[in-house]
């Protein structure tokens, strides 16, 4: 698809934009071409499988007819027996309470190093950096690591703990199942911190310094210029942070997987922990297809309120 | 004296020094995981535990690491597996991100928010119907699965964060090279893409990283252990180790060290991508 527009006046500008502009017109199906191979990817690997999830879930798909391919036609069976599932309720409990304790600390460590880190001072972009790492870490590495510091018998923050005076005995955090929800929440934060922290970092540095110069000639102070110039402004921000990490939260499964398996008992079964555990455990394929169902179509809700409110922050 | 005090304190060094001792309180765990690994296993259990082990222990990389045949050969898989995502990913990601940037087709903002919306596609969701699809295909404990699956990770954020690196790049160059004979494609390689280099070790580097560490899909497409990456075999020698935290804090930090040594390297390449990719622009 050459474009064969070599004249010998193409130096003049006019020419030269015109003469452009008819490839670039010319070549415009096989445009898409350059898009076909991701959205043929995206299309094999992505939305089949959420309309294979979705079709399955309205089967009565089990080991047997897993693979034959025919299980029997039930319509919203499979949801009417989750939405009755003591599990399924109690999986989705958990979940809000994952989430909710982890953003809410997330969030405000993040803000609070956010704001730390806007200041500038020698090496803060380095140390920054550093922060990162805990965010790249394979989260097996990370759920692994916490099963260690959280053990009962020689965990080192049993250790901190005892030897601060804050507890007479260790605990065995990930056991007890009590605690065990709290433990993996911990783990969470803690991968969590330095993606807020980025974030809304970046929220920080967007807000120009003539506004705080500006608060500064008429006399306000620190605090009064961080409540009525820093949080006004870092709303739009905060809430696309938090709307993402709701996302990503509650999708949460291998930290969970790794650190307890969703045990003990059922203390850490997270709505994505029991979906697995319906689908490659229980082989419950319709049941598990649909609690994913239900999963995606929560996911998606938040997305839309995403989309929706930086569309109305971008029109403001 | 007093003055280069105030010197001191105006250039923020005091600010300096409280960095470094939120990065020392923060990577706390990761320090622990590095010292357990150097211990010796009587060294696990004494109270109160030493924060740099004496003497400093290889035990536990010689014989959980390096001596355990799985261990190696899971390393291998992952590598395999990390740099077919990557290479699958660039040449997905590229071509597409350069589409919607620079020839600003008719449905690209559709395009784009669909990517939007598949990159919260919860792993497991897929996993299911991955499986079910891998195995009519045959490809159920293979190298390809476990590329094509991390691959759908990889692709939405790689496009995501591609597109402002071409939207940076002039219209009039391609314009230019097109007047000069030049096809799309050849101007896409030859003028185009070495301008967006940064954008794509950016991306190289994170689905890199991403792969790597990624666990749902390596857990649900391979039942043989011949295909398991590290993860998986991370996961099951932690029920297999029990106690033995030196070993499993050694294969830990040997599964963190290439997340470590791409992270040192090209830093600022990864801060970068991650507030776009994580945000819209």
């Amino acid at each position: 698809m050459a474009g064969t527009a070599v004249s010998p006046t193409r130096d003049s500008p006019m020419i030269r934009s015109a003469a452009a502009l008819r490839p670039l017109r010319r070549l415009r199906l096989a445009d898409y071409l350059f898009l076909l191979p991701a959205l043929l990817f995206v299309g094999a690997t992505m939305l089949y499988p959420v309309y294979a999830n979705l079709r399955m879930s309205l089967y009565d798909v089990s080991v047997m007819t897993f693979l034959s391919g025919n299980a029997p036609f039930v319509g919203f069976t499979n949801y009417q027996k989750l939405a009755s599932d003591p599990a399924f309720l109690h999986a989705l409990a958990l979940s809000l309470l994952f989430t909710v304790g982890s953003l809410l600390f997330q969030f405000t460590i993040g803000f609070a190093l956010a704001l730390f880190f806007n200041r500038p001072f020698p090496g803060n972009g380095a140390l920054r950096a550093l922060l990162l790492l805990a965010w790249l870490l394979p989260t097996v590495v990370s759920g692994s690591l916490f099963r260690w510091m959280l053990d009962g018998d020689y965990g080192v923050l049993n250790f901190a703990l005892v030897r601060l005076g804050l507890l007479s005995d260790g605990r065995y955090w990930l056991i007890d199942p009590g605690t065990a929800l709290a433990g993996t929440i911990l783990a969470n934060v803690w991968v969590g911190i330095p993606f807020n922290m980025a974030l809304l970092l970046a929220g920080l540095q967007g807000i120009p310094t003539v506004l705080y110069e500006a608060a500064r000639v008429d006399g306000a102070s620190s605090w009064q210029q961080f409540r009525s110039l820093t949080l006004p402004l870092m709303r739009p921000v905060a809430l696309s942070v938090l709307l993402l990490g709701l996302i990503y939260t509650f999708k949460v499964f291998d930290l969970i997987y790794v650190m307890t398996k969703g045990g003990p008992v059922d203390a850490t079964t997270t709505l994505p922990i029991y979906t697995y555990k319906l689908t490659f455990e229980f082989f419950r394929f319709g049941d598990g297809a649909a609690a994913a169902t239900l999963l995606l179509l929560g996911l998606v809700v938040v997305a839309l309120v995403y989309l929706w409110a930086s569309r109305r922050e971008e029109m403001a | 004296m007093s003055q280069s005090l105030g010197r001191w304190r105006n250039a923020g060094y005091g600010s300096t020094l409280v960095g470094i001792l939120i990065v020392i309180v923060f990577l706390f765990p990761v320090f622990w995981m590095v010292s357990t690994s150097l211990k010796s296993p009587a060294a696990i259990f004494a109270t109160p535990p030493a924060l740099i082990p004496t003497p400093l222990v290889l035990d536990a990389y010689r014989d959980a690491v390096a001596g355990d045949p799985a261990v190696v050969r899971a390393i291998g898989t992952s590598l395999v597996i990390s740099v077919g995502a990557m290479l699958l990913t660039l040449v997905l990601a590229a071509p597409a991100a350069y589409g919607l940037a620079q020839l600003r087709l008719p449905g690209g903002a559709l395009v784009l928010l669909l990517l939007l919306i598949t990159q919260l596609l919860p792993s497991i969701v897929i996993a299911g119907p991955l499986f079910v699809l891998f195995t009519r295909l045959h490809l159920v404990s293979s190298y390809q699965a476990l590329i094509l699956a991390d691959t759908t990770l990889t692709l939405p954020f790689a496009v995501i964060v591609l597109r402002p690196f071409f939207l940076s790049v002039p219209r009039d160059l391609e314009a230019a090279a097109l007047v000069d004979g030049a096809t799309r494609w050849g101007s896409f390689f030859r003028i185009t893409l070495p301008l967006v280099r940064a954008g794509l070790v950016t991306v190289a580097a994170f689905s890199f990283l991403f792969a790597w560490g990624e666990f749902v899909f390596a857990l649900s497409l391979t039942t043989s252990e011949d295909f398991q990456p590290v993860t998986v075999a991370l996961n099951r020698l932690i029920g297999q180790y029990g106690t033995q935290w030196n070993s499993l804090m050694a294969i830990s930090t040997t599964v963190a060290l290439p997340i470590i040594a791409v992270f040192a390297g090209l830093q600022r390449f990864i801060v970068g991508g991650l507030t776009t990719g994580a945000t819209r622009e």
